[in-house]
């Protein structure tokens, strides 16, 4: 282990580790742009210089790209290195626009940030700038090279990390150019990283741009909702709107990076046609209102029709907060079913994986990444898992054998970032045993027996989970022995629900009466509910999730639930009564317009309540409670411990 | 679109090559020198040619000066503007080209003969200022040998 001597500091670090993250694991920032920990060294903007005063190299150095080595002393505050610094910036400055009030980037750009800390604030350069023409790179970003200082990072991390082949850098010297052949959408399914690896505003979040500041947002450590692998990030909000989404690193799940779906896919959160209102038979009503009515109805109908054909059904949509309520509020009503699935196959599926995998064989990141090979079991990576498949390629780039076992062909816009091999059937990968190898399926709609079969070869296991909480959803049909809605209805077993984000399909609705439910979003069941409360989604609350390898992840409330600003109905600032506004308007509220919408686990300890059930003071009860105290910018913690401990 | 026996031996040239990439050259050469230029159609060509996307050829073939991704006169002049010959006072002798020529830098001349474009150090330091036109490599240039140069050229066609 190198010991050196970094400003008076001694530092002891692991072999192979750069001079610049020595210092940083000091608490001392070198000023860099082409350095990235997630990417090769390129020593490409020689912005990152130190002074190396004695050891077995001397003078003037790229930190990034100089290893750390025995005896070194270090000064990253020498009047030379200061010196060299600052003309670099000045002269990677040249051709820079200067036009950060009319850039996206401002106030959270590296830029302006290692400009002024790289000591360059006073303009000499008097010549003409070199601007270039941008391109059109598709809806979800916007280009603007004149601010590009070249430090390759987008064009490394583009195609070296991320397998894409459309966006590189085209030209020498003065000229070099980060773009595509010919203008079109960027292909990449993780092109959006683009806006976070950029240290400038090359790159920025078209779908975003110019409506607030980094320092205007409300924001807060986030888990991602599309898939179950459940990366890390950061929604940007404003004004009750999710302005952006932004990449949050955790090595153990998604590493720096985020897919554009967990980027970009947004608009449901900010819909002016979500429910917001608490609704009692069409008439918009108050929040204890509609809580008072669902618990009269449920109790009622138990009374009449007995709590077995009475079925409260939730959904991986929940929050783990939100199923273990969902069981305790099924008491509380005298014993009424619990359904955390529609869809047979997709219970049988994830309850198999949250049964199957443990400690030992659930594979963590770090063993997709080194395995040495790696079957796809009939599965299309990126449409189930986008960001598994930079995994799977790292392993592919390092010498694995990757093969599709038994899948259909994967649509070309789905073609993942590494090469395959397509088999039929497992035995025809050739694994040896002890050698490191993963398997990665989908879990939902597959038979239980095959997972089962799959868990038996001995190899680390990824299992991805229908919905991106399944694993919980998996883990409490299991314990309390859920059955999917769509057995207890073909069985005639039950004849009410009380609905909690669960998307029900018509079909299985028809027969049903639905007494009361509880939603972020439309659909059939809202539709047919003579009772409604809103609920919020992901960003608007607090809740657990856990994902595919049984990682529980705390997401914490990044903004207030309510309508967004832009765009607010004028009846909200409008007067009842009068046809023309009067100005200014004087209708006093004391909510959020639209901010009646809580947790769904809230809502479900009202109805406890009023069930005359157990007072929720936490959600988080018994065996869980161990997870109330995890650390929603920490790594999460996996689950199986706590499972088995119960 | 290019000839078949071209591909056919293109494509023999690709094979041979350890990785694609490192065929990339001499395929961007010749189809260069098939249609005079670089056209987009032969960057898709040779994308197709060696399994790389159009913009991964794009990225070499704008990176050599010598790939041209522009229609050219017949005859290239690389004119050296680097150190050396910056110092052997190349500046001299490009107006003297420009003025000769009537073109600017990267300009080609009505009748089409001539392009002239700026190069880096062509290692001919020793005898800078220096110059290439078609290929040819010339050196110690002066106002008077530049034309005699050109008239040769232009006749020599
Ligand atoms: S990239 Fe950064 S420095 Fe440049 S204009 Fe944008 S905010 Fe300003
Ligand atoms: S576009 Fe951004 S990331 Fe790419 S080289 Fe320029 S400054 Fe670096
Ligand atoms: S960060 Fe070291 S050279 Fe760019
Ligand atoms: S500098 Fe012109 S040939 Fe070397």
């Amino acid at each position: 282990m190198p010991k050196l001597i970094i400003d008076d500091i001694p530092v002891e670090v692991a072999p192979g580790t750069s001079v610049l993250e020595a210092a940083r694991s000091v608490g001392i920032t070198i000023p860099h742009f082409c350095y990235h920990p997630a990417l090769a060294i390129a020593a490409a903007c020689r912005l990152c210089a130190v002074k190396l005063l004695d050891g077995p190299v001397k003078g003037i150095q790229m930190s990034c790209a100089l290893p750390a080595q025995d005896g070194m002393v270090v000064s990253t505050t020498d009047p030379e290195a200061l010196k060299m610094r600052s003309l670099v910036i000045e002269w990677l400055m040249l051709n820079h626009p200067h036009d950060c009030p009319v850039c996206d980037e401002g106030g959270e750009c590296l830029l302006q940030d290692f400009t002024i800390a790289g000591g360059h604030s006073h303009r000499r350069y008097q010549g003409k700038k070199r601007t270039f023409q941008n391109q059109y790179l598709g809806e979800g970003i916007q280009h603007e090279m004149n601010r590009c200082i070249e430090c390759y990072r987008c064009a490394r991390f583009y195609q070296d990390y991320a397998g894409g082949t459309d966006f590189g850098v085209m030209g020498s010297a003065g000229r070099v150019y980060f773009g595509r052949f010919q203008e079109g959408p960027l292909e990449s399914p993780f092109s959006g990283n683009l806006v976070d690896i950029c240290p400038t505003g090359v790159f920025t979040d078209k779908t975003g741009r110019f409506r607030a500041r980094y320092w205007d947002y409300q924001f807060a450590p986030s888990i991602c909702q599309h898939c179950s692998v459940g990366c890390n990030t950061s929604p940007q909000n404003f004004q009750r709107e999710t302005i952006k989404i932004v990449g949050r690193r955790n090595d153990q799940v998604n590493g720096w990076f985020i897919c554009d779906r967990a980027r970009f896919d947004k608009g449901y959160l900010n819909d002016p046609q979500r429910p917001r209102e608490p609704r009692l038979d069409g008439a918009t009503c108050g929040d204890d209102v509609a809580v008072d009515a669902a618990a009269k109805s449920i109790a009622e109908f138990v009374r009449k029709n007995g709590a077995d054909s009475l079925a409260l059904v939730g959904s991986p949509r929940l929050s783990l907060e939100g199923m273990v309520l969902l069981a305790q509020l099924a008491r509380a009503a005298g014993g009424a079913r619990l359904c955390y699935f529609g869809d047979p196959a997709q219970q049988q599926g994830s309850v198999a994986a949250a049964r199957l995998l443990r400690e030992e064989n659930s594979a963590y990141v770090r063993d997709i990444e080194q395995a040495q090979w790696i079957a796809l079991h009939a599965l299309d990576l990126i449409e189930e898992a986008p960001m598994l498949a930079l995994s799977v390629r790292k392993a592919f780039l390092a010498g694995a054998q990757i093969f599709l076992v038994d899948g259909d062909p994967i649509p070309a816009r789905n073609t993942p970032p590494f090469k395959y091999t397509a088999v039929e059937s497992l035995d025809q990968v050739p694994f040896e045993k002890g050698g490191k190898g993963v398997i990665i399926c989908g879990a939902g709609k597959k038979d239980p027996d095959l997972l089962a079969q799959i868990a038996s070869c001995g190899a680390k296991l990824v299992m991805l989970q229908p919905g991106a909480n399944g694993f919980a959803a998996g883990l409490l049909a299991q314990e309390h022995a859920a059955s999917p809605l769509a057995d207890l209805v073909a069985a005639r077993q039950v004849r009410g629900v009380v609905c909690f984000e669960a998307d029900v399909p018509e079909g299985l609705l028809s027969g049903l009466e639905v007494l009361a439910s509880a939603d972020w979003r439309r659909g059939p069941v809202e539709a047919k509910s003579p009772i409604f409360i809103p609920t919020t989604t992901w960003v608007e609350s607090d809740g657990t999730a856990i994902n595919y390898e049984g990682r529980a992840q705390r997401f914490q409330r990044s903004r207030l639930a309510g309508l967004p600003l832009k765009g607010l109905d004028p009846k909200y600032y409008g007067n009842a009564t009068e046809a023309v506004t009067l100005h200014p308007p004087r209708v006093h509220r004391e909510e959020v317009p639209g901010g009646a919408e809580r947790d769904a686990w809230q809502v479900m300890a009202q109805l406890i309540a009023r069930l005359g059930g157990e007072p929720v003071v936490e959600p988080l009860e018994g065996k869980w409670s161990a997870l109330r105290s995890l650390d929603p910018e920490g790594e999460g913690i996996r689950i199986f411990e706590i499972v088995a401990g119960e | 679109m290019i000839p078949e026996t071209l591909k056919t031996s293109l494509k023999a040239r690709v094979a041979s090559a350890l990785t694609p990439r490192e065929a990339a050259v001499d395929v961007m050469k010749e189809l260069q020198a098939h249609y005079g230029w670089l056209t987009d159609e032969a960057v898709e060509e040779a994308a197709a040619l060696l399994g790389l996307s159009p913009l991964q050829v794009e990225e070499l073939a704008t990176f050599y000066e010598m790939i041209y991704r522009r229609p050219v006169g017949k005859k290239v002049i690389h004119v050296c503007d680097s150190i050396s010959c910056w110092c052997a006072d190349c500046d001299k002798i490009i107006q003297h080209l420009k003025d000769k020529l009537g073109v600017g830098l990267g300009g080609t001349t009505a009748d089409g003969m001539f392009t002239l474009i700026p190069c880096c150090c062509m290692g001919m330091c020793g005898d800078s200022p220096a110059m290439s036109v078609g290929g040819v490599p010339y050196g110690k240039l002066t106002p008077e040998l530049v034309d005699e140069i050109l008239e040769m050229e232009r006749n020599n066609r």
